[in-house]
Parts: C-alpha cells; sequence; structure tokens
C-alpha cells in the first residue's frame, strides 16, 4: 500500500478533492479525519468523478441502539456540537477502481465523543457508473470540514509473490 | 515512497464462473493475510475458506447485518470459515485472517461484506485448530464466482 495524497486542510472548506488519481494501482483505500461546523447529525459522502447514483446499506450503532437505513452519508463527521477537538475517523476501501463494472466500496466509520452518545457506522455502498475512477470528492452534506480536517488517499496493488499458487 | 504494507501474495481473476478458488503453498512471513473479492455471483451466498483442506464443523462465528430497514446478529458454527457476504450485484469483501502462521493460538478472521443492493455485514470467525495457515480454498457455497469476479490475497508485515 502506497501514500498517494494527504491533505490536511488549512481552513475550513466543503470538500476535499483528490484529481487526476494515477491509473496504476488495483484497490484504493482512503483514511479519513474530519470535524464539520454544522450541528446536525453528521455525515458526508465521497462522490467519483461526475454523474451517476449512489445507493448503502447501513448499520449504525449510538451507544444505546443500533439500526440500520438507507441513507445517502457513507461515512460520519464530527458535528460541531460534540467534544471540542474531536475527530471523525473513517476508512474506505475501493477495489478495481479503474474496471469497467458498478463500482461497490466499503466504509467504516465512527464519530468522537466524550459523552455517551456517538455514532458507529458500517456501510455497503455502490456507485452506478462503470468508467474508471479519475477524481474522488469528500463531501459535507451540510456546512464546511473545519481546519486540521485531513484525507489521505492510498493505492494498493494486486500480484503475484512467485511463491503463493492460486487454482 | 511509503512503505508497501499490502504484499500482493496472489489474485485472480475469473476467466470463467468457478465454485472455488485455492490459495497454496501461502508464504508463512508475514503477520496477518488480507484476503479481497470483488465481483458477483450467481446468487447471494455468505462465501466459506477452509484451511488446510479442514472440512470438519471446526469454524464458529458471529456476525451482525444491516439490510437498510432491519438490524440483526446470528451466530454458528460452520465446515469452513464464513466471511462477508457477496450477491448478484457488485460487492466486496475485505477479510483479514489474523496470525496466521502462529503455531500456538486458533485462527480468528474478521471480515466486512458489503452487498449494496441487500446488506452490509461485519463478520468474526475463528478456526479451532492451531496449525499455520498453508493454503485456503475459497468456496462460494452452493452457487459459484461469475466470470470477471477478482479474488487477491495480500501479507501484512509483522
Amino acid at each position: 500500500m502506497e501514500l498517494i495524497e494527504t491533505v490536511e486542510l488549512a481552513s475550513s472548506a466543503s470538500s476535499i478533492t483528490f484529481s487526476s488519481i494515477p491509473q496504476t494501482y488495483t484497490d484504493l483505500v482512503l483514511k479519513l479525519s474530519l470535524r464539520g461546523t454544522d450541528s446536525g447529525t453528521g455525515g458526508g459522502i465521497v462522490r467519483f468523478n461526475t454523474g451517476g447514483t449512489y445507493s448503502t446499506r447501513r448499520l449504525l450503532g449510538s451507544g444505546s441502539s443500533a439500526f440500520s437505513d438507507t441513507g445517502a452519508d457513507n461515512f460520519l463527521v464530527n458535528s460541531s456540537g460534540l467534544t471540542a477537538n474531536t475527530f471523525a475517523n473513517a476508512s474506505v476501501y475501493i477495489p478495481n477502481y479503474r474496471e469497467s463494472s458498478q463500482k461497490s466500496f466499503s466504509s467504516d466509520s465512527v464519530q468522537e465523543n466524550n459523552a455517551t452518545s456517538a455514532f458507529q457506522m458500517l456501510a455497503a455502498n455502490l456507485w452506478s457508473e462503470t468508467s474508471a475512477i479519475t477524481e474522488i470528492s469528500i463531501e459535507m452534506f451540510a456546512g464546511n470540514f473545519v481546519q486540521y480536517s485531513s484525507a489521505s488517499l492510498y493505492g494498493i496493488t494486486a500480484g503475484s509473490d512467485g511463491t503463493t499458487t492460486v487454482s | 515512497m511509503a512503505t508497501p504494507t499490502y504484499t500482493p501474495l496472489a489474485t485472480t481473476t475469473l476467466a470463467s464462473s468457478a465454485s472455488s478458488v485455492t490459495f497454496s503453498s501461502i508464504d508463512q512471513s508475514y503477520g496477518d493475510l488480507v484476503l479481497v473479492i470483488s465481483g458477483t455471483t450467481a446468487s447471494a451466498t455468505t462465501p466459506i475458506m477452509r484451511f488446510n483442506s479442514d472440512s470438519g464443523s471446526n469454524y464458529s462465528w458471529v456476525r451482525m447485518d444491516g439490510d437498510g430497514s432491519n438490524d440483526t446478529s446470528a451466530s454458528g458454527t460452520y465446515t469452513g470459515a464464513s466471511f462477508g457476504r457477496i450477491g448478484t450485484a457488485q460487492s466486496v469483501i475485505i477479510a483479514q485472517i489474523m496470525d496466521y502462521s502462529a503455531t500456538d493460538k486458533h485462527t480468528t478472521i474478521l471480515s466486512r461484506g458489503n452487498l449494496p443492493n441487500d446488506r452490509t455485514r461485519a463478520m468474526a470467525t475463528r478456526w479451532a485448530n492451531t496449525s499455520a495457515i498453508t493454503s485456503a480454498e475459497v468456496i462460494a457455497d452452493a452457487t459459484t464466482f461469475d466470470t470477471g469476479t477478482t479474488l487477491s490475497l495480500y501479507g501484512i508485515a509483522k
């Protein structure tokens, strides 16, 4: 796994974008550390290129109950009402991003809060388009990401070590 | 350049549908293994892995699912290590096989299954055996992996 790029916000912004993504890896991984200016529940979406539709199946836990839904957010963000200086964390796995098939991707995220309530979310996601992913935009639904929010993009290359065989 | 932590061990993209794929002579020099499956099956399934050809009821599991309206949890024992979820819509499974080369503990598999038209799943599975894993047969279980599905195995450095 190789680091492609890390972006840390120097000032508040509504999105973080990785453009001209190298077409040399097999899979991509995003690691996110995010806090927002909005006081709502706190969530955002990973978008690819332009166009297409997104669908999700989500499993969430709040600290006191669990539930499942098909909400649009595919990662959590720490909202402004959560403990100061804490950020939500997320990991997003995007396999076969260069292939000409619809893109299924996995996202796990968690909020941080020095209280009894904070959400954790596991999500199965699908982007309906079949084009290669050349751009990834990490967007808030409401408000902005605060300064010091960060996103790192990694590339993973599949292959053979010459020892392990597959049949 | 950053140090790679997912070392590629073997990968296959199926040229025709297949009921199973076997990884053999697995390099013993890593701490964990990660298996990534991206693709589809002829029908929705929970695939299994059999380690070192063990087909006994030596694999126990616990899982939690969200199907978009209900959250559920279940547990059981099976003749292979159940992991993830895959189906007729483009799916991705990520399974981490912990301490696979150890000979002093049972093996734990942590997996995430993502079938976007069906459910998201987190699963923990235990192989009740202290042997090092040298082979893993990945079985679709009562269905087949479709043409074009990729299965990739990575080593995670100790």
